[in-house]
C-alpha cells in the first residue's frame, strides 16, 4: 500500500461529512424538494384484505377545492410490468402494476390515487372518495393462525442429517416463530416525478437505496431508454430493505405527472406506509438438533416456513447463515414460503438470517442446558475453523477472538449458571449470549474523482448513503490517497447521472465502492501526474511513477508541487479519473463472513412483570472499520433495532378478515430512548485484506443477527422460561 | 382529514356560544386528540373553537386549601406546579407517566378530561365501531384485543380510557367546573366519564359546556403515593394496566387509602372496596393483595387481555406497597 | 382583548406570529397544520414529517420555548407565538452547542430525526424543572423516535452539553 500517505485517514474516526447539512436542516430528503407547479398525490388505500374493487363512487372527492384528477382503475394508463430481475437490475418490490386491475389482495392495497394543488387538499379529497367491495372468504391472515405448510422454494444437505439425528444420545427438536417486523423508516416512501422535453424525458426523487435499480424499472415499465431516466436520492430517512426495490406508489406518481403534465410528489402517509411498503414477513421455524454427549454437534436440520403475499413470491431465507455456522458433518435446511392476503414483504436489515440466526442461537442455548455446558463453551466446541458449507478457507475469522473478548468486558466468568439465581432487589438478573454472522458480498461499482483547480476534489458515485455514513468513507478514501483534507473533499452520491454504484444493502456498499473510488482516485493522480510530467510541467521530463503524492501535492526530488499549482500552470479546471471495481476470484478460495457476538443482560422483575435489556457488550469482526465511530453507530443501532424484534414488534393482523390493525408508530413498538440499554461495543480490528484493499467488510446488519437470541437466552437464565416466540411480551412470562 | 371552518374565542361565554350554535363543532386546546382523530377521520367537526386566548392557565390555592387548575394549564406545568408537587404528587406522577414531553407540552388539563380510547377499531373509519359510529358494532370483541378494557365493558364497547392524569384524579378526587349556556355548574370528577354501556359513544356529561376548572380534593395527611404503569416498552406507551395509590398511615396501620387503575378499564377507575377494605389494616403484601382482588372481581377478560388481571394485580400490590413505603418515609 | 372571530373553511385566515426571531403574518386555511405550512407554504423543510400523529417526534419545534409536536398543533392556534425551528438554531453561522455535540458524537445515522431530537434537546437542557440525570433524560427524550437506534450517541451528545454549561455557569468540579 505505498500509496497510502500518512498520517491514514482511513480507519481514523472521522466526524460525518454530510453531519453539518443534516442537523441544521439542510439536507435535502426527498420529501422536501419542491418544483415550480408541482401537485401532490394520495394514496386511498383498500380497507378489505381480498375480494373484488366492484365501483368507485368519486364525485364528493372530485367537487373537493383544488382537485386536479384522480387515478384508479378505470383511469390509468397501459404499462408495462418491470420484468424484475435482480440480474440485469431492474428488480421491483411488487410486480403487480398500480391499478392493474380490480383485485384486492391486501388491505391497504392502493384502489386510486387523488392529485391535487396541496397536499392538505388531496388529503381532503383522499377520504371523500366512496369505495364498495365484493370481500371473498377463504381469507389467508397468516402462518400463525394456520398449519398450512405452502411450498418448498430451497433446501440444502451436506452429509446425513436426519441418520445422524436419530442415533445422537442428545437430541434437540424445537418450534421458533417470529412476528412480522416493520421496518418504519422515520422518512417515509416518497416520489416526486417530473417529465421533461415532451414526456420524452424522466426525472424522478424517490427515497432509495438503489437509483439504479429504480431508474432501469421505470424505464422499463414506461417504456423508455434508461438514459432518459433520472432518479435522485441524495438523503434518505432511512430504509433497512424497504427502499431497496421500487413499490407502486412511484409507479402511480409517475404516471400521474405525465398524465396530467406537471410534477407530481406523493408521500406515503405513516399508515400505508407500513401497509404497502413491505415488512419482515413473519416466520415459523424448525430446529432440530443432535449432539454428542461432550457437546460435539452431530446434526443441525433447519426448516424454515416464511410469509410471502399473493401478488409476489418474496423468500426470507431463514437458513442462510446456518450451514456455516458450526463444524458439523449433517446439515439440513429447507426454506418454504406461504402465501397470505398480507402487503408484499421484503428484506429487512439482516433479511432472512435475522430471523435464522434466532432460532439457530436459541437451539444452542437450550442445547447447553440440556448438556449442562457453558452455552460459550459449546460454541467454542463446534467451532468452524473452516467454511464447512464450500469447504474453504475463511478470509479471516476472529469469532473466537469476538466471544472471548466480549465474555470478559461482560463479566461472563461471574454468572451463576441456575436459573433466577442472580437477584439484586426486586429485580432478578438474567445473562445471555449468542453469535453474530452475516455474509460479505461485495457489488460492481463505478466511481469517478476529479481533481479541480481550487484544489478540492470531486468524488463521484451513484450508490447511496442510507445513513451508514458512505459520503464520509468516501470522502475518507480519496483524502487517505491524495492527502487532500476530508473537508475539501466533495462526495457526490445518489444520482443516476453518475457512475452506476450498488444498492445499499445486504452490507456490501463499502466493499463494493471504496475500490471503484480508489481505482477513480489513482486514475486521476496518475492523469495530474502525466500533466505534471510533461512539457512546461512542474517535474518535466521526469516519469510520472517517480512522483509520489503527500498532502495534496506531487513530489519528487526533494520539490514538491500542491494540486492547483500544477493545474493552474496548465490552465486546466481539473483532471478526471473513472475507475470500478468488481468482485473478482477471491470466492474460489475463501469464504468470507462478519462474526461477532453479543453478551445481554436482562432486568426481570417478577413482581411487576416488567422485562428490560439492561445491558448489552458486543464484540463484531467486520475487518477494518473505514470510519470507527460511523462503524460502531451502526452496531448500536443494530442493537437498539434487536431489542425491538426480542420484546416489542409485531404487526397485528386481524385473524378474521388480514386487516392490519397497528400501522402506526404508537401501536407498533418500536424502542424509544427509555428502552435503550448500556451499550459497550468493541470492533475488532482485523483487516480483510483478501476481500479488499482496505480489509473492511460491511457492519450494517450483522448487529442484528444474534441479539434477539441473546435477549431470549438471557430470559430463560432469569425466569426459567424458554420462549421461542417474538416478541416476548410480558404476558407471555407473567 | 376533512376541512373545517374555524372560530377563536375570547372569552368563555363566547366560546359557549359559538359551540351552542354549531351542533358539529369542537373546541380545540392543545390538539393533541382533536388534530389526531380529525386526521384519521374519526372526528370530522364543522368548526374547530379555539379556547387558547381564555383565561384559564392558572393553578390556585381557593381558601380552603384545596388546589382549582384551570382548564388550559398544561399537562408539564400541572405536573412540575410547586403546590401540585406538595399536595398531590400522585397527579404529578401520573402525568409525567404519560405520553410525551412534547404532548405533554402542548396537552391541557381540560383537554385530558376529553382523551379518547386508543381502541385501533375505533381510530380506523373503515372499521366496526358503536364509539364511533353507533349501532355499526365493535370489531375489537372478537378481534385484536389485547389492549381492551377488563373492567367496565359491555356488548357494544371495550375501548380503555388511556388517560394517566385521569387515574391520578379518580384517586385524589376532584370536582369538575364546567360553563354552559346556562352558565356554571360543578360535577363530581367521579360521575363526569360514562360507562360504555349500549351508548359507547355518549362519554361524558357536557351539555354544550366547557370544562373551565378542575378542583382537586383536599390531600391525605400524612400520604404516600404511588403510580405504577406497566406497558410493553420503557416510555411513550399506553398503560397495559396502572394503578395509582394514596395511603395514610397512622403507625403501621392505613389510615385511609386511595386507589384507581388504568389501562384496564372504560373509564378511569376507582376501586372504592378496595380502599375500604384496606382501611385500618396492617399495610402489608396481604393487605395489598386482598385489596387488588376486591378490584379485580368483577373483571371480565376477552380472548387476548385475560393477562391484564393479573397485571393489574400486580400494579396494585406495587403501588400499595410504594406507596406505603413512601407514607412510611414521610411519617418518620 | 381581541375580538372573537370566525372563519369558514376555505377562507384565509391571518395569522401573526415570529417565526426564527422574525415577526411574520401569514394566510393559511383554518385547517391548515403548522408542520404542513413550515414546509410546503414557508419552505422551512428542516422541520420533518416522520408520522403526522404526534408518535415519532420528527417535527419538534419551539412554542414559545416549549418543544411540541408541529403535526399536531394548527397554524392559526400559533397567533401571537414564537416558533422556532431546526433553521432558527444555529445563529451567525455557528452551530447550536447541541448541534456540534450531535456532529461530535456521531448522534445521528439517516439524520431524519435529527431536527427533532436536537429541538427536544435544547428545550430540555433549557427546562430546569427536568433533572439532569440520564434515567430522567431518557425518559424525557423518549417522544423522538430514532429508527436507526443512535439513541447512546444522543444521550452522550446531551449529557456533554450540560457538562460543558454546568462547567460554565461555575459549577466547578463538573
Amino acid at each position: 500500500m505505498s500509496d497510502i500517505t500518512e498520517p491514514h485517514v482511513v480507519g481514523r474516526r472521522t466526524p460525518r461529512v454530510d453531519g453539518v447539512d443534516k442537523l441544521t436542516g439542510r439536507a435535502d430528503y426527498t420529501v422536501d424538494h419542491r418544483l415550480e407547479g408541482m401537485l401532490y398525490g394520495y394514496p386511498v388505500p383498500a380497507s378489505i384484505a381480498h375480494g373484488t374493487l366492484e365501483s368507485l363512487t368519486l364525485d364528493a372527492a372530485r367537487a373537493m377545492p383544488g382537485v386536479v384528477d384522480i387515478l384508479h382503475h378505470g383511469h390509468f394508463p397501459d404499462l408495462h410490468r418491470s420484468p424484475n430481475s435482480i440480474r440485469q437490475g431492474d428488480a421491483v418490490s411488487e410486480v403487480r402494476l398500480p391499478f392493474e386491475d380490480d383485485r384486492i389482495h391486501y388491505h391497504g392495497q392502493y384502489i386510486a390515487l387523488v392529485v391535487a394543488e396541496t397536499f392538505a387538499q388531496a388529503r381532503a379529497a383522499a377520504f371523500r372518495v366512496e369505495a364498495r367491495y365484493h370481500q371473498e372468504a377463504g381469507v389467508m391472515t397468516g402462518l400463525a393462525a394456520s398449519d398450512d405448510e405452502g411450498e418448498e422454494v430451497r433446501h440444502y444437505t451436506r452429509g446425513e442429517p436426519e441418520l445422524a439425528f436419530g442415533i445422537a444420545p442428545v437430541i434437540l427438536d424445537e418450534t421458533y416463530t417470529m412476528a412480522a417486523e416493520s421496518h418504519l423508516p422515520l422518512e417515509p416512501h416518497a416520489t416526486l416525478a417530473e417529465w421533461r422535453e415532451a414526456n420524452q424525458r424522466l426525472v424522478v426523487h424517490e427515497s432509495t437505496q438503489g437509483v439504479f435499480y429504480q431508474r432501469n424499472a421505470l424505464a422499463r415499465i414506461f417504456d423508455l431508454p434508461p438514459e432518459r431516466v433520472e432518479v435522485i436520492s441524495h438523503y434518505i430517512g432511512s430504509g433497512f430493505g424497504n427502499k431497496l426495490f421500487m413499490w407502486p406508489h412511484a409507479v402511480a406518481t409517475v404516471a400521474a405527472a405525465r398524465m396530467l403534465g406537471r410534477p407530481v410528489k406523493t408521500v406515503l402517509p405513516r399508515q400505508q406506509d407500513m401497509m404497502t411498503t413491505g415488512h419482515r414477513p413473519a416466520s415459523r421455524q424448525r430446529i432440530r438438533l443432535g449432539a454428542e454427549l461432550d457437546g460435539t454437534l452431530a446434526s443441525i436440520q433447519h426448516d424454515s416456513l416464511t410469509e410471502t403475499s399473493s401478488v409476489d413470491r418474496y423468500v426470507d431465507a431463514c437458513g442462510g447463515a446456518t450451514p456455516s455456522a458450526y463444524a458439523c458433518d449433517s446439515v439440513a435446511t429447507r426454506q418454504r414460503i406461504l402465501s397470505v392476503h398480507h402487503g408484499t414483504p421484503c428484506p429487512m436489515r439482516a433479511p432472512g438470517e435475522a430471523s435464522g440466526v434466532f432460532a439457530l442461537e436459541s437451539a444452542i442455548d437450550e442445547l447447553a442446558v440440556a448438556l449442562d455446558m457453558d452455552p460459550l463453551a459449546l460454541r467454542l466446541k463446534n467451532y468452524a475453523h473452516r467454511d464447512p458449507q464450500r469447504g474453504l478457507q475463511w478470509s479471516s475469522k476472529h469469532l473466537d477472538r469476538c466471544l472471548e473478548s466480549a465474555a470478559e468486558r461482560f463479566g461472563w466468568a461471574s454468572r451463576d449458571p441456575a436459573i433466577g439465581s442472580m437477584g439484586d432487589g426486586d429485580e432478578i438478573i438474567g445473562q445471555g449470549m449468542a453469535s453474530a454472522t452475516w455474509f460479505a458480498g461485495r457489488q460492481p461499482c463505478a466511481a469517478e474523482v476529479t481533481l479541480r483547480a481550487d484544489g478540492s476534489v470531486v468524488a463521484a458515485c451513484g450508490t447511496q448513503d442510507i445513513g451508514t455514513g458512505t459520503y464520509t468513507i468516501v470522502a475518507q478514501t480519496v483524502a487517505e490517497l491524495t492527502g487532500v483534507p476530508v473537508e475539501r473533499v466533495e462526495v457526490r452520491l445518489g444520482e443516476t447521472r453518475l457512475p452506476a454504484g450498488p444498492l445499499s444493502g445486504g452490507s456490501m456498499t463499502t466493499a463494493s465502492a471504496l475500490p471503484a473510488v480508489a481505482a477513480a482516485t489513482r486514475e486521476a493522480l496518475a492523469a495530474l501526474k502525466e500533466v505534471a510530467t510533461g512539457p512546461g510541467g512542474h517535474f518535466a521530463g521526469l516519469a510520472p511513477a517517480a512522483l509520489d503524492v503527500e498532502a495534496g501535492t506531487l513530489q519528487a526530488d526533494g520539490r514538491q508541487a500542491d494540486f492547483a499549482e500544477i493545474l493552474a500552470r496548465h490552465r486546466l479546471s481539473g483532471v478526471t479519473g473513472e475507475g470500478s471495481a468488481a468482485p473478482g476470484d477471491e470466492r474460489r478460495e475463501f469464504s468470507f463472513r462478519s462474526f461477532g457476538a453479543h453478551f445481554v443482560e436482562v432486568r426481570w422483575d417478577p413482581g411487576i412483570s416488567r422485562l428490560r435489556v439492561a445491558r448489552v457488550v458486543s464484540s463484531i469482526d467486520i475487518g477494518r472499520a473505514i470510519n470507527p465511530v460511523a462503524a460502531r453507530n451502526q452496531v448500536e443501532g443494530a442493537i437498539v433495532m434487536g431489542i425491538g424484534m426480542g420484546l416489542l414488534e409485531g404487526l397485528d393482523y386481524d385473524p378474521r378478515d388480514a386487516r392490519l390493525i397497528n400501522a402506526n408508530a404508537s401501536d407498533y413498538r418500536i424502542p424509544v430512548h427509555a428502552d435503550m440499554p448500556e451499550i459497550d461495543v468493541e470492533l475488532l480490528d482485523y483487516p480483510d485484506y483478501r476481500f479488499n484493499e482496505f480489509g473492511a467488510r460491511g457492519i450494517g446488519e450483522i448487529g442484528l443477527t444474534g441479539i434477539a437470541a441473546a435477549i431470549a437466552n438471557a430470559v430463560h437464565h432469569a425466569t426459567g422460561k424458554r420462549v421461542r416466540d417474538l416478541p416476548i411480551t410480558l404476558e407471555t412470562l407473567l | 382529514m376533512r376541512t373545517f371552518a374555524f372560530a377563536r374565542a375570547d372569552s368563555v361565554a363566547r366560546a359557549v356560544e359559538h359551540r351552542q350554535a354549531e351542533p358539529g363543532s369542537a373546541f380545540v386546546a392543545g390538539g393533541t386528540t382533536l388534530l389526531d382523530l380529525v386526521k384519521l377521520d374519526v372526528m370530522q367537526p364543522s368548526r374547530v373553537i379555539d379556547i387558547n386566548a381564555l383565561p384559564l392557565t392558572t393553578v390556585e390555592r381557593l381558601p380552603d386549601d384545596r388546589l382549582r387548575i384551570g382548564a388550559l394549564v398544561t399537562n408539564t406545568d400541572l405536573a412540575y406546579h410547586p403546590d401540585v408537587l406538595a399536595d398531590h404528587p400522585l397527579l404529578s406522577q401520573a402525568i409525567l407517566a404519560g405520553a410525551s414531553t412534547q404532548v405533554r407540552n402542548m396537552a391541557t388539563t381540560g383537554g385530558n378530561l376529553m382523551q379518547r380510547t386508543r381502541c385501533p377499531y375505533f381510530r380506523d373509519a373503515a372499521a366496526a365501531c358503536n364509539k364511533r359510529e353507533p349501532g355499526s358494532g365493535c370489531d375489537a370483541r372478537h378481534g385484536v384485543n389485547r389492549m381492551h378494557a377488563v373492567l367496565g365493558g359491555s356488548r357494544e364497547c371495550v375501548a380503555v380510557h388511556p388517560s394517566d392524569m385521569c387515574v391520578a384524579l379518580a384517586a385524589i378526587g376532584a370536582t369538575l367546573t364546567l360553563h354552559g349556556p346556562h352558565g356554571e355548574r360543578e360535577i363530581d370528577f367521579a360521575h363526569f366519564h360514562r360507562l360504555p354501556g349500549t351508548t359507547p359513544h355518549l362519554e361524558h356529561d357536557l351539555d354544550d359546556e366547557l370544562i373551565v376548572a378542575v378542583t382537586l380534593a383536599p390531600p391525605l395527611m400524612p400520604l404516600g403515593t404511588a403510580y405504577v404503569k406497566l406497558r410493553d416498552r420503557a416510555s411513550f406507551e399506553f398503560a397495559l394496566a396502572s394503578a395509582g395509590a394514596m395511603l395514610s398511615l397512622d403507625e403501621d396501620l392505613i389510615g385511609e387509602a386511595r386507589l384507581a387503575l388504568g389501562g384496564v378499564a372504560t373509564k378511569p377507575w376507582r376501586c372504592r372496596e378496595a380502599e375500604a377494605l384496606l382501611a385500618g389494616k396492617r399495610a402489608d403484601t396481604a393487605a395489598f393483595a386482598a385489596a387488588a382482588d376486591v378490584a379485580l372481581a368483577d373483571a371480565q377478560p376477552l380472548a387476548h387481555n385475560a393477562f391484564k388481571i393479573p397485571l393489574a394485580r400486580q400494579a396494585i400490590v406495587r403501588a400499595l406497597r410504594e406507596a406505603a413505603r413512601r407514607a412510611g418515609e414521610d411519617a418518620t | 382583548m381581541q375580538e372573537t372571530t370566525a372563519h369558514p373553511p376555505e377562507a384565509a385566515v391571518t395569522v401573526r406570529l415570529t417565526l426564527n426571531g422574525d415577526p411574520i403574518t401569514i394566510e393559511v386555511s383554518p385547517s391548515a397544520i403548522l408542520l404542513d405550512v413550515l414546509r410546503e407554504q414557508l419552505g422551512l423543510t428542516g422541520t420533518k414529517k416522520g408520522c403526522d400523529h404526534g408518535q415519532c417526534g420528527a417535527c419538534t419545534v419551539h412554542v414559545d420555548g416549549r418543544a411540541m409536536n408541529a403535526c399536531l398543533r394548527l397554524a392559526v392556534m400559533c397567533e401571537g407565538q414564537a416558533v422556532t425551528t431546526i433553521e432558527g438554531l444555529a445563529e451567525a453561522g455557528h452551530l447550536h452547542p447541541i448541534q456540534q455535540a450531535f456532529l461530535d458524537h456521531d448522534a445521528f445515522q439517516c439524520g431524519y430525526c435529527s431536527p427533532g431530537q436536537i429541538m427536544s434537546a435544547v428545550a430540555l437542557l433549557e427546562d430546569h424543572r427536568i433533572a439532569g440525570d440520564v434515567a430522567t433524560v431518557r425518559e424525557a427524550m423518549s417522544g423522538n423516535l430514532c429508527r436507526c437506534g443512535a439513541y447512546q450517541n444522543i444521550l452522550a451528545a446531551i449529557q456533554d452539553v450540560r457538562l460543558r454549561r454546568h462547567a460554565q455557569e461555575g459549577g466547578g468540579d463538573a
